[in-house]
């Protein structure tokens, strides 16, 4: 190994790091440490002048390890490594310094501690960089198919877009029906129509899709795998079927909540807005004079803070067609605020209350009570408007419930190591750049399973889930990251410890072929079986067997350095 | 052809997602960009909601990554100047202006910009601060190199008679006043707006008199303030004597929600002025925010959260009412707000050091003839026309063409990143079907 | 003999302490922790590794031999690695640590092992602050000195 060069860059990132830390002070200590041929300080390491800034320095100071201290690897250790590709320096000798979200944004009013600590990771990443070795990307094939979960619109958009540009589709629907949530509703807003039929073309187009294959009714009982190249089972109608495909877009959908409030279940004219709608397909609603909606029933509370995103407009849109039904009717829609964002869901807001449909805003402490015994009589309400009760005849109540997660949620995510976060639903890359790819590459999440949205919102998420599948898909080759275990023969005793720990069997004993080993049994690692978890480099009793980027002296060095000791 | 290719109209996070999905698919794409550097109204933000995320940090990457990227080709200080041909076959002439700078040359060093003595407001500080005639818009542009403003350049207006203190100093010897608008054309399979937003001017509602009372700014402007970048490095100074104000008020629906003014709703104000309240309150731990809304429209990932966060954790006070003037206090400057507290009932008046206009977003000003350009509908306020707009988002009345981002209609940045995906792979869709 | 003062000793001493993050949940639960401007003590420094197993006890001792106060493992939820069972190693192996370390006489709470969500930026937030005060308590490691 060449003696080390190393070469530190240290952001300021504008205030964000430099505000904290004493950014000048760091990159004098930098200076010090043992195998530093340079360092320097960047505004933005990540702007152009930044990255010419690793390139040049490259270049100039000769160097062959390269440390940015500055945000997470998480978002921009691609962007750090390309750099270093670029100025011919293998990506591999990079190490990256978290220095902020680990250290200025969380030590805002500690700037002295902030600072030592920052040289602390800084003498940590270069007891690391010295250690790093070139490594070579593993690069493998894509196989070209994709398989969907979920029939819903943003399934099923997703399916349909991904078989158009001529790849091979396997969608799964749990239920016996394409369509989702959507064949339980009336009509759609803004648009007011009935669902129906346009459903009906969508459902068509993907059952007569020669690249789609639908399983259906179906469940995903087992995922395994990786980008490009996962093996999939599933049952069939009770019948076991497996496949391949390269990709996987998650679009389950959500449920609707029922709710334990306003005596929902108990008195018979008390609905849901999905029942309501449910019987207004049916033809079953009967007469009806004065009716009464909540919104945010179950929702923007302590145990459910979130709002659900498409109740008011769905609130209003009943509200304005019980108004058309029976324009006699008096319809009250009692809100919080009220979520019509953009263009045409205030245009359809002012109409519904042009067409004589009257808001009154309560406030969650004083929310409204029902009134009646076997069925609701009336709904009294605080207006703060009028800072007064009213009580509101009423022979119909509705209630507005916010979507909540399906209840398979957690089985899919342990299935395919996927993360759910808040509420329950699924957690996605990066909450504003990376709105529909999991952390996890190859698999991608759209719709309502993400986060409550409108049809409009989920049918673009399913298309944009397809648009980052179609990337490695018509690549047709991904590298991945070189992070995975190798074996040291001479030292392997072929105990196969680590076969037992490996939880992808991508470890096996075998007699060696290498010359002056030839018939010893050691460990070989297939690597393109290996996830890069290390679990085996840290189970192999002889030290044998190491996780490239997380070598066991990498790791010691790093301690060392934090603790004082070389 | 070898490639199929694809125009993106547009450099802001809308056109660079676009861009970028398409160019890692295969595609050659070419995206242009009216202004010197690609990043868009996000490169403006200094933070970004729910999680308070610096954005240029989270943006810059992708930026980058569509200025290196083989199969992109960036046409910035472009713009579209006709359209013909048919879907799948579109030809479009884009004009490259004269930046008077060769890209290949320039090292973005920034001599020319200390050098050149002519000034004019910058746009990208929103008035806040001059520039010069060489300017290059932000430390992180892309591409990161000058670019000199013919309207200001008294070079170029006196023929090379006057100054030229660029072409001395630059070491690159990148300035080239010789350079002449150039016409690309180019041949493309499908076509993406993201042609972004527009603010609207909020001087026309006198009763808050934005551009009357000093103390009185809009939205963009105190996040220009509040960045490390801005004029202040990220020290709020009110304008009339550049102190730090103890408490603000941000006025919500400036222009939306209104008959006199637009009728929609902006849909990310609410979010973006609690944002604001807190980075005020994060810089200034005693300073006092209040925020007068309508609805509190906060239905993404995180948004509640975020708000309740703002009142218990920076007390930040939100006040349901839509102030009906302000005033100006003559012995300080201080703003004076006047309104109806709509939930106690009682009117009332405020006075604060500094007032925050949350100004409605209106599309951007290209679109009318892009629109005219294209034969492309337009609604009653200028936004795309989307004809299927709950089964087919992205999609415009002409084939081949498509629409994302805030240009079609108002939403936050991630919305704005599933359309543009949408609409790349829609694009994608319809050239595998136009074979 | 006159004994220090311990109450300046307890308000004067900060640990040292390491934080093993795995990179799918716990390292993102710190990342979102930072980005959500959580303020927390400065005592903690993190090294990443891919996943909470890869980090073998003995790594842990040589750190408490080394002097540092405390260390840290943070890994997903029992039954959301990444990598299926990482994290359940992980558990196995720090129950035999912990008793190992109390073996060997070191207080075992020196050790920590916690789980923190992609998710939890709060919760990653707080599991530090609480192994700060425990550690805090226990007072300076002066087990290696003794070797």
């Amino acid at each position: 190994m060449a003696i080390p060069r190393i070469g530190v860059f240290i952001c300021h990132c504008g205030t964000n790091i430099g505000g904290v830390v004493n950014v000048p002070e760091v990159v004098e200590y930098a200076k010090g440490l043992p195998y530093v041929v340079h360092a320097e300080a960047n505004l933005y390491t990540c702007s152009e002048e930044g990255i010419s800034s690793i390139k040049n320095n490259i270049k100039e100071h000769n160097l062959n390890r390269v440390v940015v201290a500055s945000c997470t690897p998480r978002t921009h250790q691609p962007l750090f490594r390309n750099a270093c590709a670029d100025a011919g320096l293998n990506p591999y000798l990079f190490e990256f310094v978290n220095i902020r979200e680990h250290c200025s944004w969380i030590h805002m009013q500690n700037r002295r501690e902030a600072t030592e600590k920052a040289k602390e990771l800084v003498k940590m990443g270069v007891a690391k960089a010295r250690w790093l070795e070139a490594q070579e990307e593993f690069e493998s094939e894509v196989y070209p198919a994709a398989m969907v979960i979920g029939g819903g619109v943003a399934g099923m958009s997703a399916a349909l877009n991904l078989a158009n540009q001529g790849f091979e589709v396997h969608l799964v629907e749990k239920e016996p029906e394409l369509g989702g949530r959507l064949l339980n509703l009336n009509r759609l807003f803004p648009i007011n129509k009935a669902p129906d039929e346009l459903v009906e073309s969508i459902v068509k187009a993907v059952e007569s899709h020669s690249k789609i294959k639908l399983h259906m009714p179906a469940v995903v009982k087992a995922a395994s795998g990786y980008i490009g190249n996962f093996d999939v089972s599933i049952d069939e109608d009770g019948q076991e079927t497996s496949f391949k495909v390269g990709v996987i877009i998650v679009a389950t959908g959500a449920q609707v909540l029922k709710p334990e409030l306003y005596r929902y279940g108990k008195l018979a004219n008390v609905l849901t807005h999905l029942d309501l709608e449910q019987r207004l397909k049916d033809g079953e609603l009967g007469e009806f004079q004065n009716v009464v909606m909540i919104n945010c029933v179950g929702a923007r509370i302590p145990e459910r803070p979130y709002c659900s995103r498409l109740c008011c407009m769905t609130a209003i849109k009943n509200a304005a067609l019980m108004k058309e039904i029976n324009p006699e009717a008096k319809v009250y829609v009692l809100h919080r605020d009220l979520m019509t964002y953009g263009v045409e869901f205030e245009e359809y807001y002012r109409k519904a209350k042009e067409a004589g449909v009257r808001f009154i805003r309560y406030t969650p402490s004083k929310p409204p009570k029902v009134v009646g015994t076997k069925k609701v009589k009336s709904v009294k309400v605080y207006d703060e408007l009028m800072d007064m009760e009213v009580e509101l005849p009423c022979d119909l109540l509705v209630l507005a419930t916010p979507l909540i997660p399906n209840d398979d949620n957690e089985e899919l995510s342990r299935m395919l190591k996927v993360p759910i976060g808040d509420g329950g639903f699924f957690l996605e890359a990066h909450v504003k750049l990376r709105p529909v790819e999991f952390a996890t590459d190859g698999i991608y999440v759209a719709g309502t399973c993400r986060w409550p949205a409108d049809i409009r919102e989920s049918v673009a998420q399913g298309y944009a889930a397809a648009s980052e599948a179609a990337i490695p898909l018509r690549q047709g080759l991904v590298k991945v990251e070189a992070i995975t275990a190798t074996v040291d023969p001479r030292i392997c005793k072929g105990c196969g410890t680590c076969v037992l720990v490996c939880p992808f069997d991508a470890i096996e004993l075998k007699e060696s072929k290498i010359r002056g080993l030839e018939g010893k049994i050691v460990a070989e690692v297939n690597a393109a079986l290996c996830k890069g978890c290390g679990l085996c480099a840290a189970a192999c009793p002889n030290r044998a067997i190491q996780q490239r980027g997380f070598t066991d002296v990498q790791l010691l060095s790093m301690v060392n350095a934090l603790s004082g000791k070389r | 052809m070898a490639k199929k290719s694809v125009l993106v109209i547009g450099g802001g996070i809308a056109g660079i997602q676009s861009a970028l999905d398409l160019a890692n698919m295969g595609f050659q794409v070419y995206l242009v960009e009216k202004t010197p550097s690609i990043g868009g109204r996000m490169s403006q933000l200094d933070k970004t909601f729910p999680t308070n995320d610096c954005s240029m940090c989270i943006l810059a990457p992708k930026m980058i990554e569509a200025g290196r990227h083989p199969n992109i080709k960036l046409l910035t200080y472009s713009e579209v100047e006709e359209v013909a041909g048919d879907p799948g076959k579109f030809r479009v002439k884009i004009r490259k202006k004269a930046r008077s700078v060769d890209e290949e040359k320039c090292t973005g060093c920034g001599v020319c910009m200390q050098k050149c003595p002519y000034k004019t407001d910058s746009e990208f500080q929103v008035g806040l601060a001059k520039r010069k005639a060489a300017y290059i818009t932000f430390p992180q542009a892309v591409p990161n190199v000058a670019t000199i403003d013919p309207d200001i350049c008294i070079y170029i207006k006196s023929e090379g008679k006057k100054c030229g203190a660029c072409i001395k100093f630059c070491d690159a010897g990148a300035i080239d006043f010789s350079q002449q608008d150039r016409i690309i054309e180019v041949e493309v399979g499908s076509i993406i707006l993201a042609t972004g937003f527009d603010l609207y001017d909020p001087s026309g509602l006198e009763e808050y008199g934005y551009g009357k009372i000093k103390n009185v700014i809009t939205a963009m402007q105190f996040e220009r303030m509040i960045s490390a970048s801005g004029p202040s490095g990220g020290q709020l100074q009110r304008p009339s004597d550049g102190k730090a104000p103890k408490n603000l008020a941000f006025i919500q629906c400036v222009g939306s929600r209104d008959t006199r003014h637009k009728l929609y709703c902006s849909s990310v104000c609410c979010m973006h002025a609690t944002k604001e309240a807190i980075l005020a309150s994060e810089h200034y731990p005693d300073l006092k925010a209040f925020i007068f809304y309508t609805d509190m429209r906060a239905v993404g990932k995180r948004f509640q959260e975020y708000i309740a966060r703002a009142e218990q954790e920076y007390k930040v006070t939100y006040i349901r009412s839509r102030p009906s003037e302000i005033t100006e206090n003559p012995d300080n400057g201080n703003p004076i707000v006047w309104y109806e507290e709509t939930t106690a009932r009682n009117r009332t008046s405020m006075e604060v050091d500094m007032v925050v206009l949350c100004q409605a977003m209106v599309p951007s000003g290209e679109q009318k003839k892009l629109s005219e350009m294209l034969n492309l509908k337009l609604n009653a306020y200028q936004f795309v026309d989307i004809p299927d707009r709950l089964f087919h988002p992205v999609d415009t009345e002409i084939p081949g063409v498509f629409a994302c981002g805030f240009c079609q209609a108002p939403q936050d940045i991630p919305d704005s990143v599933v359309q543009a995906s949408a609409a790349a792979a829609r694009a994608a869709e319809f050239m595998s079907k136009e074979k | 003999m006159k004994l220090p003062d311990t109450k300046e000793v307890q308000t004067e001493f900060k640990p040292k302490i390491l934080a093993f993050c795995c990179n799918w949940c716990a390292y993102a639960g710190a990342d979102l922790a930072g980005v959500s401007r959580f303020q927390m003590p400065t005592n903690v420094r993190v090294i990443r590794v891919m996943c909470s197993g890869r980090v073998p006890p003995e790594l842990v001792i040589r750190a408490l031999a080394n002097g540092l106060d405390g260390v840290m493992i943070l890994g997903c939820h029992p039954g959301e690695c990444h990598y299926s069972e990482g994290n359940y190693l992980t558990r196995r192996r720090a129950h035999v640590l912990k008793r190992l370390l109390s073996y060997i006489g070191i207080e075992p709470d020196r050790f920590q092992l916690r789980w923190v969500s992609a998710a939890e930026g709060a919760k990653f937030s707080a599991v530090v602050k609480e192994a700060a005060d425990k550690i805090t308590a226990l007072g300076p490691n002066r087990w290696g000195d003794k070797r």
